[in-house]
């Protein structure tokens, strides 16, 4: 199809059709069927038999699942909270030109060598209330019995502190990106307004890396519905159900309690309110037409 | 393309520095940094201090101590323990979950930023409904599917659901890199006579490396990454990938510490490699998951 | 730029190709018999009855142990259950545990294994047998020695305290003083695993009740939850706690890292309540306190209960099953049968294990603690009630949130009595 008159050649919809068709037996069915398993009792053995409304109404009257929800709202906002100024700092400090900064990032960037398995079983290995360094440091820091796993509120922070351990770096390095791009005219004419650090930093930058930051922050957000890894490791959603946040809850459920319909009720929370969350942000960030605007930027 | 890849902002556009010489030193930000230097750092050293140290000297020495008497022990037992095999099979696991999605998004990313037609923009909405869906919500009917295909206990098991649930992104990245792409460009290649699948291959490919590459870090971040899916849809050692190999070795090494925390650097180790390897386009890649 | 799509186009055929090269390795394993196994420090014998397995059966059928790690060995079994890769022969723990596959027909009974052989049948303590049978049939064969849960302790810190071992309730709580003010924790315990806490539950509801107050649980009466045993007991683990005598950070330890054991062996903690496997593991982690410094003794009496002292509650044994789909049926039903073997049995006496066959007091005196051989068999012998553990006899979905409130429990996160409310209301 060669296109002599008619402006430059289009393609079909025959170029998205596999990924469309991959997406949707890999991601969309599957989205599908969590709704479908949500309505049966299954107990991953033969097959799932039609129980209607059951789980929800079960659902709706968990304290456990209630709990699960509040915590996770508790985690994305705390590893917002906790990872977004950090890294926005580290992230245009390491965006400076003095030398040492390179030396520095190299290793501010080691956790990104680490995957969440590793960086939570080293944690847990630190955390350790009787072999572990926490036991030498753990003192200084007002927790002389180091019992930091073993605590409701010590289990919670552990998980948004590792978290963050894990993930401040690729932030920063996102941030980096956004600083570096920084014209510094802008700089140069504030600093000609007696502009200073402070007011550089909140009227020049800040703006300036506006679209970085949600960038970053979506990536935060949509990260932190998705922790498993460190709190199955570190925490086992303990103690009690302290930090069973919901994709632990919905793991516990469908693959120690084998009660696959009610964890699909459970995932079908999640979908919602994921989906709600994608939903919010691409009409109020303008997170897809954002990419297309880059121009002088 | 308007945008020059981050990394060379620095170097290639001088200009655009942020001016050098009056300033003075940050002490604030230094202090902080320096901080945050501790608090990555410690861990580390007090990772790879523990993996050569002797199994009985863990208990004994201080934590933060040197080893008084270090070893590679730790590291061999881990190899030993199949750890090669878990790292050639995330390899494989990783690889192939970037070239599928590098192979399926960039079609999409081109059809959606070129097509007429409201039907483009249907796609792009289809896809962004996954953003935020985590794999996990779905493992189960995942775990359904794959065992009604026979890939159960399969490293193609891992891979294809990784690969759809990194699309939505991808694809967001890939329509915004190309939509950078000038329409006079477009109309010189029509000028040439050139095709939907030729202006494809010479100019859009091309044209959306930086995006391309992108894409392929952060599908491969997913891969390396995961453990739920290893956990649910894999079973036996053959299949096993480095992080569900680490998540039983946790059980493993019982209090031998040092033989586990040897394990976790030398999980580190591809990576590193890789980095060493191929950093500009990784720290770039990673950079552009950022997008600007 | 043509290099580029070069290495792009190399990249996805590979993909392709691992692809279909993975997709072709699916139904693996046609003369290989898959023999999963909990892994821990007792499976040596396994895997010598698996070598020894295959240096008989040679070429036609190969055995190859399969070791699932510590706590994810019940959620991988079942999610392979599900799948067409099961395994051939599996190790469990009898009752509730493999009720369900019994139900989706996915078991093969081993009732005309046991007819055919008698003598394999009269091999076993009847009794243990018994345990490996859902409603009648049998489908599980002992694999295991007997595994009761004892109080196990450190000689030399009691010694240096001028203590003995406790014998009663009222010793146990002069104990945890004594040990307090040694500086030394009294009692061990891996609370960030609920599985080691629901031992003391289990002893204290025995020892206070009865072995009928969970048999009434067992049978699925759920109020049997509300039965003043229980409250009792759940009390008493509260007032254990507040008198520190599990030490102010157990709920941060964890069992499958080995740090409770760690901490008996090193004398850091007083006391260890675990199964007897507790033995096995010392002498792998730490073998010179295994040999002389590791005592163990039945837990202690409570004065006015009414349960019987010598009740044991633990695991009898573990079992040994066969999935009904194996191609490799027969050749199971002979491993099955190697484990009445003797060279089976010395490797059990030897790895410190108590067989639960009948001959096994023959072969204690190649015990590496004879004496601790003999005291456990008696105990069993003795034992007019040996409870299984809860989390085994109870359907999966009810001991998964069962765990968690013994854990709320230990941790004060509930009360006594919203923990029996809470354990009351499961289904």
């Amino acid at each position: 199809m060669s296109a002599a008159a008619g402006g430059p050649a289009r393609p079909g919809a025959a170029w998205a059709l596999p990924g469309a068709l991959f997406f949707l037996v890999f991601a969309v069915v599957p989205l599908l069927l969590v709704g479908y398993l949500s309505l049966t009792s299954w107990e991953g053995l033969g097959a799932p038999r039609f129980t209607g409304a059951q789980n929800w109404v079960r659902l709706a009257g968990d304290p456990v699942m209630r709990q699960a929800v509040v915590l996770s709202a508790a985690l994305t906002a705390a590893t917002w909270l906790v990872q977004t100024p950090i890294s926005l700092l580290l992230g245009v400090w390491a965006a400076g030109p003095q030398r040492n900064r390179a030396v520095l990032s190299a290793v501010f960037f080691t956790p990104l060598l680490f995957s969440s398995a590793a960086v939570a079983i080293v944690w847990k290995t630190l955390l350790d209330p009787n072999f572990g360094p926490i036991t030498r440091v753990g003192p200084w820091l007002g927790l002389p019995d180091a019992n930091v796993l073993g605590s409701s509120a010590g289990a919670f922070l552990a998980v948004v502190f590792v978290s963050a351990w894990q993930f401040i770096p690729l932030h920063t390095l996102i941030y980096q990106g956004g600083a570096r791009q920084i014209p510094a005219v802008l700089y140069g004419a504030a600093e000609i307004d007696g502009a200073g650090r402070f007011r550089r930093f909140w009227h020049v930058t800040l703006p300036q890396l506006r679209h970085t930051i949600t960038t970053s922050s979506v990536l935060m957000v949509v990260g932190a519905l998705t922790y498993f890894e460190t709190v199955l490791i570190l925490t086992q959603g303990g103690p009690g159900t302290d930090t069973s946040i919901v994709p632990y809850l919905m793991y516990r459920v469908g693959f120690a309690g084998y009660e696959m319909g009610y964890a699909s009720a459970i995932a079908a929370t999640l979908v919602v309110a994921a989906t709600g969350v994608s939903l919010l942000l691409v009409r109020f960030t303008g997170f897809a037409a954002m990419r297309s605007t880059r121009e002088g930027m | 393309m308007r945008r020059p890849a981050p990394a060379r902002a620095g170097t290639a556009r001088p200009a655009r520095r942020r001016p050098r010489a009056p300033r003075r030193p940050n002490w604030l930000a230094g202090t902080g940094a320096l901080l945050w230097l501790l608090v990555v750092g410690l861990p580390v050293y007090v990772l790879l201090v523990a993996s050569v140290r002797p199994r009985e000297g863990y208990l004994s020495e201080g934590p933060l101590t040197p080893p008084a008497d270090p070893t590679l022990d730790n590291y061999v037992g881990a190899v030993r323990n199949g750890f090669l095999t878990f790292v050639a099979n995330t390899a494989v696991v990783t690889v192939a979950v970037a070239a599928l999605v590098v192979v399926l998004a960039v079609p999409v990313g081109y059809a959606v930023v070129r097509a007429r037609g409201r039907w483009a923009g249907g796609v792009l909405r289809f896809f962004l409904l996954g953003l935020a869906i985590p794999a996990q919500a779905v493992v189960i009917p995942v775990y359904l599917i794959i065992r009604e295909l026979g890939l159960y206990d399969t490293l193609a098991a891992i891979i294809l659901p990784t690969a759809a649930f990194a699309l939505p992104v991808c694809v967001l990245i890939l329509t915004g890199s190309m939509r950078d792409i000038s329409e006079d460009l477009y109309e010189a290649m029509a000028l040439d006579g050139a095709g939907s699948v030729r202006t494809f291959l010479r100019l859009v490919v091309p044209l959306s490396r930086p995006g391309i590459a992108t894409v392929a870090t952060y599908a491969s971040l997913q891969a390396w990454n995961g453990l739920l899916f290893p956990l649910i849809l894999t079973q036996s050692r053959d299949q096993r990938v480095i992080t569900l190999g680490l998540f039983e070795f946790q059980g493993q090494y019982r209090v031998d510490i040092p033989g586990m925390l040897a394990a976790v650097a030398l999980s580190a180790v591809p990576i590193l490699i890789l980095y060493l390897v191929a950093r500009r386009s990784l720290v770039n890649g990673l950079m552009g998951v950022g997008g600007k | 730029m043509v290099n580029f799509k070069r290495r792009a186009v190399f990249a996805a055929a590979t993909a392709l190709a691992v692809l279909a090269l993975t997709g072709c390795g699916a139904g693996s394993g046609d003369d290989a018999m898959d023999v999963w196994m909990y892994q821990d420090s007792l499976n040596v014998v396994q895997q010598a009855a698996v070598d020894r397995f295959n240096a008989e059966h040679g070429p036609d059928v190969t055995a190859t142990m399969v070791e699932v790690p510590g706590d994810g060995y019940e959620d991988r079994l079942r999610t392979v259950m599900g799948s067409d890769d099961q395994p051939d022969v599996f190790f469990n723990w009898g009752g509730g545990g493999i009720r369900p596959y019994v139900e989706a027909g996915t078991l093969l009974p081993l009732d005309d294994l046991l007819a055919d052989d008698p003598e394999l049948r009269d091999a076993f303590l009847p009794a243990v047998l018994q345990a490996g049978q859902v409603d009648g049939v049998q489908y599980g064969i002992p694999l295991r020695g007997t595994q009761p849960v004892l109080l196990f302790y450190n000689r030399e810190v009691f010694a240096e305290a001028g203590a003995e071992p406790p014998r009663t309730w009222e010793d146990v709580l002069d104990l945890v003083e004594v040990f307090q003010e040694a500086g030394v924790t009294p009692f061990a315990l891996a609370g960030a695993t609920p599985w080691t806490e629901q031992m003391w539950l289990q002893y204290l509801v025995d020892r206070y009740g009865g072995p009928e107050v969970f048999a009434r649980i067992q049978s699925g009466d759920h109020e049997g939850w509300r039965d003043p045993a229980v409250l009792r007991a759940a009390e008493t683990v509260r007032d254990l706690v507040e008198r520190g005598a599990f030490g102010d950070n157990f709920g941060s330890v964890s069992y499958t890292e080995g740090a409770a054991s760690a901490l008996l062996a090193q004398g850091r903690a007083a006391m260890h309540l675990m199964g007897a496997w507790e033995y096995s593991t010392q002498l792998a982690d730490a073998p010179a306190f295994a040999e002389s410094g590791l005592g163990y003794v039945p837990f202690p009496a409570m004065p006015g209960g009414a349960g019987d002292p010598a009740n044991l509650v633990g695991n009898p044994t573990n079992f040994f099953s066969v999935t009904a789909d194996s191609p490799h049926t027969e050749h199971a039903l002979a491993f099955l049968r190697t484990t009445a073997d003797e060279e089976y049995v010395r490797d059990m006496v030897a790895n410190g294990e108590v067989p639960t066959t009948a001959d096994a007091a023959e072969h204690f005196a190649d015990a590496p603690d004879p004496e601790y051989a003999e005291f456990q068999y008696e105990l069993v012998q003795r034992a007019p009630s040996f409870t299984l553990s809860w989390d085994q006899a109870l359907p999966p979905s009810v001991a998964a949130p069962m765990h968690t409130e013994i854990q709320r429990l230990f941790n004060g996160q509930s009360t006594p009595e919203r923990f029996t409310d809470a354990l009351a209301a499961l289904r």
